[in-house]
């Protein structure tokens, strides 16, 4: 995937298309390619791609994706495909159309979906209240989840890291 | 690929008026220019030498009339040169005249769908917006017009330059090599002839077979008129000898088509005494022989009859023969189109 | 809408049926592919459609119920016979000029800045050009018109691969832009699958298979496994086409339902679109009759503008 990071429109042309360069301002930050070896198809592949930048940081949330028409001159690829890439990015969350403009990015690969959210933080305000109730002031708070938060995370990757072994407790 | 330029869309409203006629217009001369100025050139240049050459002839014409006495050597020089030389051009050219209108119908009518046909270009066009029918109709019809209208101009200055040459070597303009090149026949002629070329090239589906076929065909209709021609409705009939159409003919005497002999009654009359009168007066030509011989006929009874045109009925005749013509060009333009239409591929 | 409807259509040059007993409903806003041997009645069809010629039995209807052949069918509709014919002696422009007199709406400057981009020389007489040059003459023609269907017959048979591309690349611009809904035939398999999403395959006349390139590749696949239990499924599954060795056989089937469970021992590889018409097309006597969907509903282009943009 080749990349074109925003608002240069001199920086990023792509090898070898003869494209010209979208205007300054508008215009995609990514540019979609096809693996037509890899037995994906095609719609996945542009589904996958646009998760991938996601993950990476070349979209973010308001980011435009490639317009449907540019796509398909470049790539020469059925128009319904990008139209059901773009179908099922919407699907996900990730993206949506706005009318005659495009279709832009709405979220990031790690939102979660609101009702999780909603029971998450209700926990989270009853641990907080009974936190408070045992005598910790805001910066203890703070401490201790930051702590917490580091074991955690240090302990799952470690357990990835160390399939199938057993050899300290589970948490 | 640099970016596409946007497209405006058109109107598509669901009752669809036709493409408008004017369009074939341009059509039709890109598609033709061709063959329209090779016409037009041709036969420009033609009638320019026949004006040319005809202003002589008048001229040439006019000096041997007022030569004075005829039978003087001088004048007879005259009547020589005129009747050799010049004669020979007009001959040859009021020949080349009687294969004018078979030449156009061929190369020039039966490509104009043949073409089309033959090449494959009709997967183009009869797949566009304005309809094959109203194609064919819209290209034939301008076509045909040029075409008639080149060929009645040029066959009034062939008629102009032909003129002295009526009275010089004692031909009608009910003569058959003449009437077909004069007034309106000849352009008629040629538009039938057109309508041959193009029916059949569209039949066909090929052009060299198609200008084969129209070449034959219209030898065969004109050969065919010259045994019609004597039964044009406008034949009158007459006992008056004067009429007999032996012997020197006049440029104002009537074309003879038959004669038959009734006796008395009106019954027919009897073969042995007709064959006794003629063979009293084996040179029947002079007026004065004439009038012996009707009155040698009106001792026994006898009347000679003549059926015949005279010169004063031409314009009649044309307009029959026009007629006709045009009757059968456009049921030919009007079978071309029906073929265009349920042509398969 | 259907772009193409055929009903028992049937067409026979003298004795010869060149296609039996067709009926197909070819939607609007695909490119649908026209695939099969030569000889297997693709041009035929086509010229049906565009009433080039007439059917022996049955009918045709284009554009959602018009004839074929009649002036709103003429004027939807734009047609590119095989290898693009234009009038030699006439230059482009000229050609530009013709086909805008005999039609209706024609967009001029887009052919005209088309032809610029192509590098096609406007005085230039169309005989001088070269095979892709005349095809994507052709195709500027078309697409001027702004046809709601665009016909195809081998478009890319006399193009090098460049000039495919290009070719390509400007019919999909097209469906994106405009909406144009296309039927093309062509053997270049290994292309169709990137571009084509309804296909037709055509076997000696008749129709063989018909239906969305997603649903189609859905619902056949490849089970690989022992060939001495190949036999086995010859009754109870749909085998397109089978192929074995000595100890191994890969039979290509068409499922009944998008969940068919596996027979145990074997393995189940999905089918690409090259694989599953080669194999259609060496197994004559096997059908997949037309309108085939499963629970899918087919993919239609969206009513909301948001995905595209102008």
């Amino acid at each position: 995937m080749t990349i074109d990071k925003g608002n240069s429109p001199a920086g990023g042309a792509v090898p070898g298309a003869g494209e010209a360069a979208p205007p300054a301002g508008t215009g995609s930050p990514i540019e979609f390619r096809l693996d037509p070896a890899s037995g994906v198809p095609t719609y996945l592949q542009l589904v996958q791609q646009v998760e991938h930048a996601l993950r990476l940081g070349y979209l973010k949330p308001g980011d435009q994706l490639p317009k449907v028409r540019d796509v398909v001159t470049s790539l020469t690829i059925n128009p319904n495909t990008v139209l059901k890439a773009y179908r099922e990015l919407e699907h996900k969350g990730l993206a949506g159309g706005r009318p005659g403009q495009g279709t832009f990015i709405e979220a990031t690969l790690s939102q979660i979906a609101l009702p999780e959210l909603t029971t998450l933080r209700r926990t989270l305000l009853t641990w907080l209240a009974s936190a408070d109730a045992a005598g910790l002031d805001e910066d203890g708070i703070v401490a201790l989840v930051t702590s917490a938060l580091r074991d955690f995370f240090d302990r799952r990757d470690g357990s990835a890291d160390r399939r199938g072994t057993d050899t300290e407790g589970v948490a | 690929m640099t970016a596409l330029t946007v497209a405006a869309q058109p109107d598509r409203d669901a009752s669809l008026r036709p493409v408008p006629w004017r369009g074939m217009a341009w059509v039709t001369w890109r598609q033709h220019r061709v063959t329209l100025i090779s016409l037009l050139a041709v036969f420009g240049a033609l009638a320019v030498f026949l004006w040319l050459a005809g202003l002589k002839i008048h001229h040439n014409y006019a000096v041997l009339t007022a030569c004075h006495p005829f039978t003087s050597t001088a004048c007879q020089a005259l009547n020589n040169t005129f009747n050799h030389a010049d004669w020979t051009l007009a001959n040859i050219l009021g020949i080349l005249m009687q294969l004018v209108p078979a030449l156009i119908g061929a190369f020039a009518g039966a490509p104009v769908l043949a073409r089309e046909l033959e090449t494959g270009t009709f997967r183009y066009v009869w797949t566009q917006g304005f309809g094959r029918a109203r194609f064919a109709i819209a290209k034939l019809v301008l076509l045909a017009v040029a075409v008639t209208a080149v060929a009645w101009a040029f066959s009034q200055v062939f008629s102009w330059f032909f003129r002295p040459f009526l009275a010089q070597e004692d031909l009608s303009v009910l003569s058959g090599t003449v009437f077909d090149t004069r007034g309106i026949a000849f352009a008629a002629w040629t538009l039938t002839a057109f309508a041959i070329g193009v029916f059949l090239g569209t039949l066909f589906r090929r052009i060299v077979p198609a200008i084969a076929v129209t070449l034959g065909g219209y030898l065969g209709l004109s050969l065919a008129t010259w045994w019609l021609r004597a039964h044009y409705p406008v034949a009158l009939v007459t006992s008056n000898p004067s009429i007999s159409g032996n012997g020197p003919i006049n440029v104002n005497d009537p074309w003879v088509l038959n004669t038959w002999f009734t006796g008395p009654g009106g019954k027919p009359a009897n073969p042995a005494v007709v064959n006794q009168v003629l063979a009293l007066f084996p040179t029947h030509g002079a007026p004065l022989v004439k009038e012996t011989m009707a009155q040698a006929f009106a001792q026994r009874g006898i009347t000679q009859w003549w059926r015949y045109i005279p010169v004063s009925r031409f314009w009649p005749m044309q307009f029959i023969e026009a007629g006709w013509l045009l009757v059968l060009s456009a049921l030919l333009i009007a079978g071309t189109v029906w073929l265009v239409r349920r042509r398969a591929a | 809408m259907n772009v193409m409807e055929t009903q028992d259509l049937g067409k026979r040059y003298r004795r010869d049926w060149v296609l039996r007993e067709c009926n197909l409903q070819v939607p609007a806003g695909h490119l649908s592919a026209l695939v099969g041997p030569n000889g297997a009645g693709k041009t035929t069809l086509m010229q049906l459609a565009v009433g080039l010629t007439l059917p022996t039995s049955g009918g045709v209807t284009v554009l959602g119920g018009q004839p074929a052949g009649s002036p709103a069918a003429l004027n939807g509709i734009a047609f590119v016979a095989q290898d693009a014919p234009v009038y030699k002696n006439l230059s482009a422009t000229d050609m530009i000029h013709l086909t805008r007199n005999l039609n209706r709406g024609f967009d001029h400057r887009y052919a005209t800045s088309r032809l610029g981009e192509l590098g096609i020389a406007p005085g230039k007489k169309s005989g001088k050009l070269s095979g892709g040059q005349r095809a994507q003459l052709a195709l500027t023609l078309a697409l001027a018109r702004r046809p709601q269907l665009l016909i195809l017959d081998e478009p890319l048979a006399m193009l090098d691969p460049l000039a495919r591309q290009d070719f390509m690349a400007t019919v999909m611009t097209a469906m994106a832009d405009d909406g144009v809904s296309v039927l093309l035939s062509s053997h270049a398999l290994a292309e169709l699958e990137r571009v084509a999403d309804y296909l037709v395959l055509m076997s000696g006349g008749r129709l063989q298979v018909a239906g969305e390139v997603d649903d189609l590749l859905a619902c056949h696949r490849v089970l690989t496994g022992p060939a001495a239990e190949a036999d086995r499924f010859a009754g109870p599954l749909r085998i397109v086409q089978t192929r074995r060795a000595g100890a191994q056989a890969h039979l290509l089937v068409k499922m009944s339902g998008p969940d068919d469970p596996v027979p145990p021992g074997w393995e189940a590889h999905p089918v690409s679109l090259e694989e599953l018409v080669l194999a259609y097309l060496r197994s004559p006597g096997t059908e997949t009759p037309p309108g085939l969907s499963l629970a899918r509903p087919p993919l239609t282009r969206p009513a909301e503008p948001s995905a595209v943009t102008r």
